[in-house]
């Protein structure tokens, strides 16, 4: 009986909040619910990365890790996600080695860097991001980008995420201007 | 306790350069798969124009060969004999891949996929010779 003019209430309530557009009484909008005009991360796939320019950022990676007595793993795929080139260094965790095909590929797939990811959960409270398909949410992912076209993705792990990151970044950069 | 020898990195990439030339020889578009005596990745190429499938099909013939210490053939035939129960086994029976042996220790293995199965173990062959 209590629960039922709770509901009555709820309903009523709701009802003459859209009648009356009187906003103060509304309930907080959920975000997911505004649709944006564009599309996000609109990248058209490009010709995939060719084997040289793909061991050319593995081995920037490699270097930049060394410099700073890093062991990593690193893979580069193509737009389709699959590999192409892949390293691990002397004495990176082998945890890794899937870790950051699975960053790479996740940055190619959804064409974003995979700290969007991060962010989303961390940051943004947003846990659903968890639930779809291919996902790691885990910085360390960066789409290969070139004349505004995919063309691959790289992934670093074998350090903490931000470790990841810095060696990623410069791996990247031999593509993305 | 016992000690063995383990691939380095340059180790793979002078066995990968020995592959990747007998391929280039050859003509031959391939992906080749370096990994550990534990089956995991240590290095990896895919040459323009072969398929993201070999990819994934190198991998598995070299994990194969690395965990099972005997080339990816010796399982092919075994089945093709008529062993057919052998297919239940965690294994990619198909010839290809190679086991890497040091000192009687096996530190690793070769898997490639891209042409004939019997060309993709001549490539991995060719990275074997190349360890001298």
């Amino acid at each position: 009986m209590m629960l039922k003019s709770v509901f009555t209430t709820a309903v009523l309530g709701a009802a003459l909040a859209v009648s009356g557009g009187s906003s103060a009484q509304q309930p907080a909008q959920n975000p997911l619910d505004v649709i944006p005009e564009k599309m996000p991360f609109d990248i058209p796939s490009g010709t995939p990365i060719t084997l040289d320019r793909a061991q050319a950022a593995v081995a920037a990676a490699i270097a930049e890790s060394k410099k700073r007595d890093w062991r990593m793993n690193v893979a580069v795929v193509g737009p389709s996600g699959r590999l192409i080139a892949f390293a691990r260094m002397d004495g990176a965790q082998r945890a890794s080695i899937n870790i950051a095909e699975h960053k790479a590929r996740t940055a190619a797939l959804y064409r974003r860097e995979t700290k969007v990811f991060e962010n989303a959960v961390q940051q943004g409270n947003l846990h659903y991001i968890l639930t779809l398909d291919d996902v790691i949410a885990s910085r360390g992912g960066i789409p290969l980008v070139e004349g505004g076209k995919l063309i691959g993705g790289i992934g670093c792990s074998g350090g903490t995420g931000s470790q990841d990151e810095a060696v990623c970044k410069v791996g990247a950069a031999t593509i993305n201007k | 306790m016992k000690t063995k020898p383990c691939l380095t990195l340059e180790d793979c990439k002078k066995i990968g350069a020995a592959c990747e030339a007998e391929a280039r020889k050859n003509k031959w578009n391939v992906v080749i798969a370096i990994l550990d005596e534990g089956g995991h990745l240590l290095w990896l190429e895919r040459m323009d124009g072969a398929t993201p499938a070999n990819a994934e099909i190198a991998i598995g013939k070299g994990r194969t060969a690395a965990v099972t210490r005997r080339t990816t053939k010796t399982w092919e035939d075994r089945i093709a004999g008529g062993r057919l129960a052998m297919l239940g086994m965690p294994v990619l029976p198909v010839q290809g891949g190679v086991p890497i042996v040091v000192q009687n220790e096996c530190v690793g293995a070769i898997g490639v996929s891209g042409v004939q199965s019997h060309e993709d173990e001549q490539i991995a062959n060719a990275g074997i010779a190349a360890l001298g």
